[in-house]
């Protein structure tokens, strides 16, 4: 460490030596005068005894260990090298930053999303307690559902947690003076705070006591930003109200900065009790004491537990437990089958150091495959660097055989060929951080846009830098390790005989590197051709329902305090009047929205000659004339007409229309039309629901889905909202106007959800799909580039050291084609070799793409083929030029060359 | 006969500065005069060697060093012990107190 210092004094501790040096001069000489000798003869004397230039030399070697010297001195030569070839250092610099920028970015996200622990006390404490087996109950969310009464019984088991929370996601509506609008919100359990160990930034966070009874604390806490972005920070926030969902809640509190909750894509704008759940999920039932399941359980364990242990050590509990929840209120009355089922469940703790995230679930897979294509693409550049660098020293081959010569080891040579590309490599990755930025915000435009705004960082971090700068050394390494090895292992006598311009070989290494190039590219390659099929393929089938020329929007009457009576009369209110617009030529509606991801489900029953019960099917109820507007062609029986509506008040569901996959998977062989059917499992489920017709499969959850679905009627006095779907006439964007003016006659403080159109939402759905299709494809796309560059110097480089070989062929009469053929001849084996080493590994890689892919399998051999096609075909044009170049070597010329 | 003057074994150098500098602090040139009187012109030092060991065992901590006025007026860079330098002294006095114990034991023992 002193001696890095010393580095940076080195200034000040030359002068001190010099004057220490130059005192000694000085008394030596004196004390010779003194003596009787002359002056002059003297100061001869002393300076042949006091070589000044070794002394300071040894001293030198004192301040700063000899290898760190240089290393330096390395640097500094290397520097002044790269400035001499600008061409040169560009492409390296171009080829490392290209790598380093593009695996930063990915790994950004990989570590958002992924692998970042939530900013809370002792993270690697937190466990996720998840339900394995049959729930029975009825629920509402996404992913590792669990019952409030469930985690409040947990709370007792101090034997294996130091706190149990449990919280839902949910959306609220939130009027702050004027304008109405939909926010994001985390409904918390009294525990949720002290048990992450959040403290607030200013007043107080939500305790225990507000979650004591049902309606106990209509209070919030806001979220940081929420509260610097809404508020603009004001310091007097305490004891303000918000209207939520139309019911009044006092802010007693901000939360500290950097927590955004436990879901990284679910940001919540504040916190309310999950004792105020009435207020904040209007038409909920008691979900505080019923076994509804509708939230995630997290969980802080004892310090000296894993969570196996506390998984071990908690289900004798559990048993018990599922016999209690059995006489629960609300608990469904099960056939002895599922009764066995439910018994046999088990509780799993698992390690949730980043909290709970269904986020994470979508996109992990993705990203590490695409972070996986980045260190392939690294790794290209690396070897693109090597292979550079190979040519350069074979052009410096002369300037090290001197060196070697006058007596440099060996070992000295090969670290200055190191030492060039690691500072190339620390120049390309501070470059890559550069550019790292605009490729994180690249990135993040492809998902979705609230996640965007809300979820995900494209600054760079400490983390971040950390990762390129080790990046960068690895890839310095690794460009560098082969040139400086083989520059220590070459001949110098060899090296020194031959003739500027020919240089020493390295070929066979620089071919082996293009082959490994061809095969990492044609891997790329090849990944990218099955994303770009997938999507292409998911677009081109389409959901199954029309989508171009058409609209859609949604209101949630019921959270903005509407009664079901009044919303379902407001909702065939704008129905009605949407229908009557002169910009639409037809219109629908239905109660939740198609290709979001989420789906209303349930089991049925059916009633034929037995009962049959299925399993989870979607369902989704539409008003008359859904299938005309949206394209779903009726394959049987009939559309819904107005008789199929029960009059308001009067409850539950007369007739249905079932789809093709329903009727092939449960009716199969039988007329569907006139089969009673009833929704649930259990044995007091009463079919009494009527099938009237059968419409062809769409998708209803994203564009994969091929699910059997029951549709019921719409405007049967149950509908908390809709989605309503219209055909316009002209572009899509002239309807909003007059659409939005009907909903704020109709009701002047409900928001629009959204306003959308198809495609708009069927690009939404492909996401992924699309993430991974652009990303492949690019690098797939650069890592072609890559290894054809790599090619076309190999290749000119072996034509030019051939020029004289070549020449006499040509002279003895060989024509031009045989030639190129004889040159290409070259390029040719390596594409081949580097083909045969890539196969085996997409086929041994295949199984991990499969679940990403859609309509092609991983190994599809026309897929394959076509990529190694396109490889071929540039990879033999890039060997080509040197080759037809080779081919117009005059013979007198090449010979004089020599 | 060969030079009644010889070069200061390897690794004892150290040593005999700390010794030197544990008398009163001293400039590099003093030193080396210092040493060449007491051990009455036997050992001679090489410039080339005594300016790195100053360095080094300045860097080392054991020996610290100013600017002062010396004895023909002009400033020179005085040495001096620091705490640090005096217990190292120490130690390599009683270390080489053994080592050489021990040669003479064998060579007592070789003569025998």
């Amino acid at each position: 460490m002193i001696r890095l210092f010393n580095w940076f004094r080195r200034g000040s501790l030359e002068r001190g030596l010099d004057r220490e040096l130059q005192y000694h001069f000085h008394r030596r000489v004196a004390d010779l005068i003194a003596a009787g000798i002359p002056e002059p003869e003297g100061r001869r004397r002393v300076a042949a005894e006091l070589s000044l230039t070794q002394v300071r030399e040894e001293v030198r070697d004192v301040w700063l260990t000899r290898w760190f010297r240089d290393f330096i001195y390395d640097l500094r030569f290397s520097a002044r090298s790269f400035l001499h070839s600008p061409g040169f250092t560009a492409a390296t610099l171009l080829s490392l930053a290209l790598g380093i920028g593009a695996t930063t970015a990915i790994y950004s996200l990989v570590d958002q999303v992924i692998l970042h622990a939530l900013p809370i006390h002792e993270p690697a404490r937190l466990v996720l307690v998840d339900w394995n087996g049959d729930q029975v109950g009825g629920g509402f969310g996404s992913w590792n559902l669990m019952s409030y009464p469930f985690c409040r019984d947990l709370q007792h088991q101090t034997r294996f947690f130091d706190g149990v929370l449990c919280r839902a996601e949910i959306d609220v509506n939130l009027a702050t003076g004027g304008n109405p609008k939909p926010v994001a919100a985390e409904i918390v359990s009294g525990s949720y705070f002290s048990v992450l160990g959040i403290g607030p930034a200013l007043g107080r966070v939500i305790e225990e006591s507000d979650d004591a009874a049902p309606g106990a604390g209509p209070v919030v806490v806001l979220s940081n930003d929420f509260w610097r972005a809404e508020f603009g920070g004001a310091a007097d926030i305490i004891g303000r109200k918000l209207l939520i969902n139309q019911h009044p809640m006092t802010i007693v509190g901000v939360a500290a900065a950097a927590f955004h909750g436990v879901d990284v894509g679910a940001v919540p704008a504040f916190w309310i009790p999950a004792s105020m759940y009435a207020e904040a999920i209007p038409g909920a039932e008691d979900l505080l004491h019923r076994p509804t399941f509708w939230m995630q359980v997290l969980a802080r364990l004892r310090p000296d537990l894993t969570p196996a242990q506390a998984q071990a050590g908690l289900q004798p509990w559990f048993k018990a437990w599922l016999q209690d929840n059995m006489v629960r209120p609300g608990f469904p009355i099960i056939s002895a089958d599922r009764r066995r089922d439910y018994l046999a469940s088990t509780l799993e703790i698992t390690s949730a150091p980043q909290g709970h995230s269904p986020l994470r679930r979508s996109l992990s897979q993705p990203l590490w495959l695409l972070f996986a294509a980045t260190g392939v693409l690294l790794g290209l550049a690396c070897l693109n660097v090597a292979g550079l660098f190979l040519a350069r020293g074979s052009a410096r081959g002369r300037e090290i055989g001197t060196r070697l010569a006058l007596g440099a080891s060996r070992g000295r040579i090969g670290r200055q060929l190191l030492a060039d590309s690691l500072l190339l490599a620390v120049a390309g990755g501070v470059l890559g951080a550069a550019v790292a930025p605009l490729a994180i915000r690249g990135l993040i435009a492809f998902l979705p846009h609230e996640l965007a705004a809300n979820a995900l960082r494209g600054t760079l971090s400490l983390r971040l830098l950390t990762f390129a700068f080790f990046a960068s050394v690895a890839a310095g390494l690794l460009s560098g390790v082969t040139p400086a090895l083989h520059a220590g292992g070459d001949s110098m006598v060899s090296s020194l005989r031959e003739r500027a311009g020919t240089g020493f070989g390295g070929v066979r290494l620089r071919k082996c590197i293009v082959t490994l190039q061809v095969a990492f590219s044609l891997i790329l390659v090849i990944a990218a051709a099955l994303f770009v099929r997938t999507l292409a393929g998911l677009l081109a089938k389409g959901p199954g329902f029309e989508t171009s020329g058409m609209l859609s929007f949604a209101i949630a009457p019921v959270q903005s305090g509407y009664t079901r009576a009044d919303a379902a009369r407001l909702v065939r209110r704008v129905h009605e009047e949407v229908r009557a617009l002169p910009t639409t030529r037809n219109s629908a509606a239905a109660r939740w929205a198609f290709l979001t991801g989420g789906s209303w489900n349930n089991a049925m029953t059916i009633q034929t000659g037995r009962r049959i019960v299925t399993g989870n099917v979607n369902l989704n109820a539409v008003t008359p004339g859904f299938f005309s507007t949206l394209g779903i062609r009726i394959l049987a029986g009939r559309d819904f007409d107005a008789h199929d509506s029960r009059p308001p008040g009067e409850a539950g569901h007369r007739s249905a229309i079932v789809n093709e996959a329903f009727v092939k998977r449960h009716l199969a062989g039988r007329d569907p039309l006139g089969i009673p059917i009833g929704v649930g499992s259990g044995p007091n489920v009463k079919p009494d629901i009527v099938i009237v017709g059968v419409c062809a499969s769409f998708n209803y959850r994203g564009l994969r889905d091929d699910s059997e679905q029951v549709l019921f009627p719409m405007f049967e006095g149950e509908d908390a909202g809709a989605t309503f779907y219209i055909k316009v006439r002209g572009a899509p964007e002239q309807a909003i106007p007059s659409i939005r003016r009907i909903v704020r006659q109709a009701a002047p403080r409900l928001p629009i959800l959204w306003f959308r159109t198809l495609n708009d939402q069927v690009k939404r759905s492909l996401t992924t799909e699309r993430l991974l299709a652009a990303l492949s494809g690019s690098f797939g796309a650069l890592a072609l580039l890559l290894s054809l560059i790599g090619l076309y110097g190999v290749m000119s480089f072996v034509v030019t050291r051939r020029t004289r070989e070549i020449g006499i062929r040509l002279a003895l009469g060989a024509t031009g084609a045989s030639v190129i053929r004889l040159v290409l001849g070259d390029a040719v084996i390596m594409i081949a070799v580097g083909t045969a080493i890539a196969l085996p590994c997409v086929a041994a890689l295949g199984k991990f793409v499969q679940s990403q892919l859609f309509g092609v399998t991983a190994t599809d051999p026309a897929t394959i083929a076509a990529a190694a096609l396109v490889l071929a075909a540039g990879a033999l044009v890039a060997a080509f030029i040197p080759a037809w170049r080779a081919s117009n070597v005059s013979p007198t010329e090449a010979l004089r060359l020599e | 006969m060969p030079s009644s003057r010889f070069p200061i074994p390897q690794g004892t150098l150290d040593m005999l500065i700390l010794q030197i500098l544990s008398l009163e602090p001293a400039h590099g040139y003093g030193i080396a005069g210092r040493l060449e009187q007491i051990s009455r012109s036997v050992v001679r030092v090489n410039e080339g060697s005594l300016y790195p060991a100053l360095h080094r065992l300045q860097q080392k901590g054991w020996l610290r060093a100013e600017w002062k006025q010396s004895e023909t007026g002009r400033e020179a860079k005085f040495y001096s012990l620091t705490p640090a330098g005096r217990r190292q002294l120490a130690v390599e006095k009683d270390s080489w107190a053994r080592l050489s114990d021990a040669v003479n034991l064998i060579f007592e023992e070789g003569s025998r």
